[in-house]
């Protein structure tokens, strides 16, 4: 069981993500999303966005140094040889493209046991260089095996 | 982008995706998951998972691309919530299915499943909001 006074811990990211055309390429392939505005800046900056703009999606890789930091939270105690992705929740407000730079707080909002099953899920906004939210995400995990 | 007008209750849309051998090792290196159950069959194999799995948050990008693709514009997608109900492996092919299940406005809400070749359900509890004009 995982100690439910974690409930409301914070975490801040450590500094903003900067969106680049590169890694959005990168990810964009690495899940076979061949969509031009993602990958081809010409046909990206002729579009109404004028940039290369990032999947939906990407959000889970500008905001997810706060999934990577919950996960090896000491403090926690969390058997990841044991944990998986349970769910998945992101509310997407604004499209996000090269240049922007995001700036990421997670707060964990739930902790509990299901019969064997453990679960934590951390809140995260993500705002852009205006100060603008531009997406808000759940992470839920599961720990197979919870005691 | 598709227009609100064109959308009735009912319609469906549907993505396919092979999953590569190596997918879970390119997400891992640009998604930045790394987890060994990912990207090392033999720890998966140790954990009970029956060798890698993919990242879910891959699963999940799938799914958006079919929300994305079928509204025509990645502006369109305004929330999307998925349960991850089973692992997919590499080998798999997974198909995605949205379900247009009510209009308000010119928002579209969406029941999304997928399910790999095993006949698996993979995302389960999901649904989409999609904005249209």
């Amino acid at each position: 069981m995982i100690d439910p006074k974690f409930i409301g811990k914070k975490y801040v990211a450590s500094d903003s993500y900067d969106i680049c055309r590169t890694k959005i390429k990168e990810y964009a392939m690495s899940v076979g999303d061949a969509n031009p505005l993602y990958i081809d800046r010409k046909k990206a900056e002729a579009s109404e966005f004028k940039r290369v703009v990032a999947p939906p999606t990407f959000a889970v890789v500008y905001g997810g140094e706060l999934a990577g930091r919950l996960l090896l939270d000491p403090e926690l105690k969390l058997n990841l040889p044991m944990l998986v992705h349970g769910e998945q929740d992101i509310e997407f407000f604004e499209v996000v493209g090269v240049g922007d730079e995001i700036t990421s707080t997670g707060q964990i909002v739930e902790i509990y046991q299901k019969k064997n099953l453990d679960f934590i899920s951390m809140a995260v906004e993500c705002k852009n260089q205006q100060g603008k939210l531009v997406a808000r995400s759940k992470f839920t995990f599961v720990i197979r095996g919870a005691k | 982008m598709k227009k609100i007008s064109e959308v009735k209750v009912g319609d469906e849309f549907r993505l396919e995706k092979q999953v590569t051998k190596y997918m879970p090792i390119l997400y891992a290196g640009a998604g930045g998951d790394f987890n060994p159950i990912h990207i090392d069959p033999d720890f998966g194999k140790l954990v009970g998972l029956g060798g890698n799995i993919l990242q879910g948050l891959g699963t999940y990008a799938f799914a958006s691309q079919a929300c994305v693709d079928w509204a025509g514009s990645p502006k369109a997608l305004k929330r999307l919530k998925v349960r991850f109900a089973s692992p997919v492996r590499p080998g798999d092919t997974v198909i995605v299915t949205g379900k247009v299940v009510e209009i308000a406005g010119k928002r579209v809400k969406a029941d999304i499943i997928a399910v790999n070749n095993k006949g698996e359900t993979v995302l389960s509890n999901s649904v989409a909001e999609i904005e249209l004009e």
